[in-house]
């Protein structure tokens, strides 16, 4: 099992380790045999085709899901044994897209990423809502505050789900394709203020991708999921690889360093076999 | 913050005059001076002023504890609609959608044809049987994947159980005492109030609209859903089930002392959503004024309009659904609806 970055002295525990886990519905695995871990400070990509467990994967992690075996610890504890009220304070989860039925303003909103640090039995506070504001400040988008949510773009959207995330105040941070809704340019805009906060307050960032490019370009470490298995895990520059990519995703591709510095993968001209 | 805090005012104001023009109204009528007069008379100690004993009877021992009770009854059905409205993100759910409704008429319906007509007896009945087909739906539907689909639809097969075993005593029933008796029953009326149900009702509303009250703000998490309310800490199942639980009180204790009455739960927590926003912060406390406010001001019609007194659940529907078509209509671009 490796860590990432393997850099020893910093080493303590990881803030998040997968240890063999497996999940299924009924008799068919969706998931076997998945082992990783996450250090603050980085971001994990996770990769992989449709239908290969991504999501199914974020979910058993932030226990929504509960495994066949394995495990799941954060920060030394197991995420099985907890109550929802003790997950959610190790870990925020940003959604793929949350359509609201109701009419909740965006402040409204970041303020529920304060519920499980509530006494029981009390609502958010005056002093709440001044830092829910804060929140949304810190990235930005203080203005939105008082619009409501089902009115904003997608990218809005998402920094507000960001930021109600953030106003969790966790140390690891889960998202789930938080880029598929958006345009090109949000798309960065997005993965932007994810590496900054990421960064800035030392989380440990799970994300879900469907771009390779995207992945290749903000993380730092990738988990690569082809059919429910762990096909590849490990630092970018050893997963984002021409095998390893045709591999996982079943198209004959090319990886081209830009003159940034960065790599891209491009498929080749014919897709049809490899 | 500020415009709801103005909304919440006026609906008090608007209550506390809907009480007053209540007691005033009637076939006897007491005009506002001689109401002032027992109530001054009433607050010295004076336990209703001699000189006036035929005005303060017709107030304490028939209109008081009937105010009391539709205030008490309208508050209970439009929190509860609000509340389930929250927490099965629809906003056309009302707060018979887990069959407490028809719970409750096949209970009074039951003490009808088996018990004879006494209150106490169809009361008692009704809110048993509510609780009952609530118990069996919510445990159908926690069997069924415990999803809101599947409480729905446990619901609806509990409702139509229930339902079809009303008509069956319907149709046993004699034409001439019971039938009737039954068929009154499900239009809903205020009007067999007396004081000792009044007390027992109102206390046990009173108690599960505190309670509702004190967990408004949690409906806000519950309301975006199942997934985004466990990753936000919440225990999604428990907190259902005390949602449900505490409204399926409240609702069963209103419809077991005055019958079915319609389109209360429905109605007033939407358009109170419409006047102070989603917020269950503020549209719980909102719902229960304009609630109480709606429900006082019908039961108050069908007792002074001409041709003799009506039963109120048809005065609910009768106006209640042409506004709730203007409703639609006039906010369809306001949000509610969309999605």
């Amino acid at each position: 099992m490796n860590t990432y970055p393997l850099k020893e002295a910093e080493r303590i525990e990881p803030a998040l380790s997968v240890k063999n886990l497996s999940f299924g519905y009924g008799h068919r695995l969706v998931l076997q045999g998945i082992t990783f871990s996450v250090e603050r400070g980085i971001i994990c990509g996770l990769l992989g085709p449709n239908a290969s467990g991504k999501t199914t994967l974020l979910k058993c992690i932030d226990g929504v899901f509960t495994p066949k075996d394995g495990s799941v610890h954060v920060e030394g504890n197991s995420v099985s044994r907890l109550g929802r009220r003790d997950v959610a304070k190790l870990m925020a989860v940003v959604p793929q897209q949350t359509t609201v039925v109701f009419s909740f303003t965006a402040l409204q909103m970041v303020v529920m990423g304060r519920a499980a640090r509530l006494t029981r039995f009390r609502l958010p506070s005056m002093m709440d809502y001044h830092e829910a504001e804060a929140a949304l400040d810190g990235l930005g988008i203080a203005d939105l505050a008082g619009r409501f949510f089902n009115e904003l773009s997608g990218g809005e959207k998402q920094l507000v789900l960001l930021a109600r995330a953030l106003f969790q105040d966790t140390h690891i941070l889960l998202l789930d394709e938080p880029t598929s809704h958006l345009d090109f340019k949000n798309q960065f805009m997005l993965m932007d203020v994810i590496q900054d906060v990421t960064k800035k307050k030392h989380l440990a960032t799970i994300i879900s991708l469907h771009d390779p490019n995207l992945a290749a370009r903000y993380c730092d470490c990738m988990v690569m999921l082809k059919s429910g298995r762990l096909y590849k895990e490990g630092l970018k520059d050893d997963v984002f690889k021409e095998d390893t990519l045709e591999q996982v995703y079943g198209i004959k591709v090319r990886v081209e360093n830009t003159s940034h510095g960065t790599s891209v993968v491009v498929p080749e001209q014919r897709r049809d076999k490899i | 913050m500020k415009h709801h805090k103005i909304a919440m005012f006026l609906a008090a104001l608007t209550l506390l005059g809907a009480v007053i023009m209540s007691l005033a109204l009637g076939r006897y009528r007491i005009d506002l001076n001689t109401l002032a007069r027992i109530l001054f008379s009433v607050l010295q100690g004076d336990n209703g002023n001699m000189v006036l004993a035929t005005p303060s009877m017709v107030l304490f021992s028939v209109r008081l504890p009937r105010v009391i009770v539709a205030v008490m009854v309208g508050a209970s059905l439009s929190v509860s609609g609000a509340v389930f409205q929250g927490l099965f993100r629809n906003p056309l759910v009302s707060p018979s959608i887990l069959g407490v409704t028809s719970g409750a008429s096949f209970g009074a319906a039951l003490a009808i044809f088996f018990a004879g007509n006494t209150a106490w007896a169809v009361g008692s009945s009704a809110f048993l049987w509510a609780l009952i087909a609530v118990f069996l739906a919510y445990q159908i539907g926690r069997r069924g994947g415990n999803s809101v689909t599947s409480l729905v639809l446990a619901g609806v097969i509990i409702s139509a159980l229930f339902t079809a075993a009303v008509s069956f005593l319907k149709y046993k029933a004699d034409p001439y005492n019971q039938l009737p008796a039954i068929v009154f029953w499900t239009m809903g009326s205020f009007n067999s109030v007396i004081w000792t149900d009044a007390v027992r009702v109102s206390s046990l509303i009173a108690l599960g609209l505190v309670c509702i009250y004190i967990l408004r703000w949690w409906l806000n998490p519950m309301a975006l859903g199942d997934e985004d309310a466990t990753t936000l800490g919440i225990n999604v199942p428990r907190a259902r089930f005390i949602y449900i639980f505490i409204t399926t009180l409240i609702v069963a204790a209103s419809v077991s002392i005055c019958g079915n009455i319609g389109w209360v739960g429905l109605v007033v927590p939407h358009m109170a959503r419409i006047i102070v926003g989603s917020d269950h912060d503020a549209l719980i406390p909102f719902s229960a004024l304009s609630g109480g406010i709606f429900m006082l001001v019908m039961d108050t019609l069908a007792r002074v309009l001409p041709g003799g007194e009506i039963p109120v659940g048809i005065l609910t529907s009768l106006i209640g659904a042409p506004f709730f078509a203007y409703l639609l209509i006039t906010n369809e671009r306001k949000g509610e609806w969309q999605n």
